[in-house]
């Protein structure tokens, strides 16, 4: 009884929090006092118009009609009609989620080998001195965009090059943090004691251990690989959602970025519930 | 002791874009037209970028305001997420948890995105330094809620401490409680959250400024920096076009020292 409760409770924080993100973007987007700002307007001879122009769009864009229109699509299952590219939200995201799911796995996934290979040596022969975690440091030190843009100056490596470097440098210092509280515990000395090996002590007596740790860690994986996956599709031009969503800020298209607020909401609230899956509610 | 090499190294940096900024004869935006993606020389020791703007000019430029401008902005976030904690920590329940969620809700979507969205929707005819604060600004205010959260679960902590019955016992008002035993006690929680706040505030403004979202041309930024890297034919003509990515990194690295080493402390 406690069980289905539980999940009905989480279940329903991530709906709500899901419903806040959408409200909150329509309304962060809808009052920024740029809404419906146009190019035409830094030309003086355009001015004039284009203020008529926006004027008679600011009557159209209420509030109201706005949230009444993203109701109506997604009730309808398209999205509603992207401002800039006049199709279904949805059929512009379908091929592009894809891509970038795809895009974010292999990120993801390289980037936990890398940290994880570094830091369970490093953790279990107890080196902590700075020199190891050196690159990693300079790697944290290095924004996206930077990395990326000298992927294409060095013609090597890609999209998920990058990422999965941006992960591994995030990862590795609370890994090896992570594992190297792990191997001090006690119960680690009596196994170490009683002659089991590194391999057995890792799947029997760590790994166990840390698993929630690693389950939240994963989250926060998860967010900073859909942030950073915008700056690596726009400078690679991979036809993502990173992509998308940069297109539809620099052109204030609404429907388009309560879609991708909505989706990234949702990716970073299953990721959170499936790592406090083990944790008392209480305590998240 | 460890904190003194980066800070020198940090004030000699911070003292000699000053320098440079003080004794250049052109200020950051002037175009020199006659020596336009000039190598390096004795009128432009780095060189100059596509519009004869003189690079060393710029380049300190961009580490002041970048510098200053996310130490400002990490400043305010810092105090938007102490009274955000504070507030949850000292309110009823479900005040507490209405509060959080709050907070949870920006922290729903990726930090870049929120950022992305709050800076694009500036008018377009913003002044260079409007959007410089705008961005800012920005950064400011959506950075505190990951911070609030730790400082409301220090802040709950130490609210049922002994010496909080006592001050409370002795008539002090829940005001004076906090600024009297509250802060001081959680100032080892806080100067980390600054230190962490300035060096993601410097890549963020980086990584806005790279998707043409940062602060408005002409005034340099390290994300306009970023975006001369683009720029083939430049980069075959002089290699100080790495100079602001290769500081950017070295500032980021000596920031960075100061927040690892809160992070220890606290």
């Amino acid at each position: 009884m406690k069980l289905p409760m539980t999940i009905a409770v989480r279940g329903g924080r991530t709906l709500l929090l899901l419903l806040c993100a959408a409200a909150g973007t329509i309304l962060l987007v809808r009052f920024a006092p740029g809404f419906f700002s146009d190019e035409r307007e830094l030309d003086a001879n355009y001015a004039g118009v284009v203020r008529t122009d926006v004027e008679a769009e600011n009557r159209q864009q209420s509030l109201e009609s706005i949230a009444v229109r993203e109701v109506k699509g997604w009730i309808h299952g398209d999205f509603g009609e992207s401002r800039q590219y006049r199709v279904p939200v949805a059929e512009l995201l379908g091929a592009r989620v894809r891509i970038s799911a795809w895009l974010l796995l292999q990120g993801i996934g390289y980037g936990w080998l890398l940290a994880v290979g570094a830091a369970l040596p490093l953790s279990a022969v107890g080196k902590s001195s700075i020199v190891w975690g050196l690159p990693f440091t300079v790697l944290l030190a290095v924004p996206t965009a930077a990395m990326a843009t000298a992927c294409i100056l060095a013609d090597t490596g890609g999209p998920v090059l990058v990422l999965s470097l941006l992960i591994a440098a995030r990862e590795f210092k609370f890994l090896r943090s992570l594992l190297e509280g792990a191997w001090r515990a006690p119960h680690l000395m009596q196994g170490r004691a009683q002659g089991l090996s590194g391999p057995a002590l890792i799947r029997i007596h760590i790994l166990p251990n840390i698993l929630p740790q690693l389950g939240a860690l994963t989250t926060l994986s998860i967010v900073t690989a859909l942030g950073a996956v915008i700056p690596i599709e726009v400078i690679f031009t991979v036809p993502g959602v990173g992509q998308l969503a940069w297109a539809a800020v620099m052109n204030r298209d609404l429907p388009v970025l309560v879609a991708v607020s909505l989706l990234m909401a949702l990716v970073v609230g299953l990721a959170g519930l499936l790592s406090t899956r083990n944790i008392p509610l209480e305590a998240t | 002791m460890k904190k003194r090499v980066p800070a020198a190294l940090l004030l000699l940096l911070l003292v000699t874009s000053l320098g440079v900024l003080w004794l250049a004869p052109d200020n950051y935006a002037f175009q020199d037209r006659d020596a336009t993606m000039a190598p390096a020389s004795v009128r432009h020791w780095t060189g100059t970028d596509e519009l004869g703007r003189d690079r060393t000019v710029r380049v300190a430029a961009a580490l002041l305001i970048g510098l200053t401008g996310a130490a400002a902005a990490a400043a305010v976030t810092t105090l938007i997420a102490a009274s955000f904690g504070l507030l949850a920590a000292f309110s009823p329940a479900w005040a507490a948890a209405l509060l959080l969620f709050l907070g949870d809700v920006f922290l729903s979507l990726p930090w870049l995105f929120l950022l992305m969205i709050a800076r694009s929707m500036l008018p377009l005819t913003a002044s260079p330094l409007e959007t410089a604060i705008a961005t800012f600004l920005v950064l400011a205010a959506l950075g505190w809620p990951a911070c609030a959260r730790a400082i409301y679960r220090d802040a709950s902590v130490l609210r049922s401490a002994e010496w909080m019955i006592q001050g409370r016992a002795s008539g002090l008002r829940t005001g004076q409680l906090i600024r009297l035993h509250l802060v001081p006690h959680l100032r080892p929680l806080l100067m980390p959250q600054f230190f962490i706040c300035v060096p993601a505030f410097i890549v963020a403004e980086a990584n806005l400024g790279a998707l043409g979202l940062g602060v408005g041309e002409p005034m340099p930024s390290w994300g306009a920096m970023l975006l001369e890297l683009d720029n083939s034919a430049l980069l075959a003509r002089s290699p100080w076009v790495y100079l602001p990515i290769v500081l950017l990194v070295v500032v980021l690295l000596l920031v960075e020292s100061f927040a690892t080493e809160g992070e220890a402390n606290a």
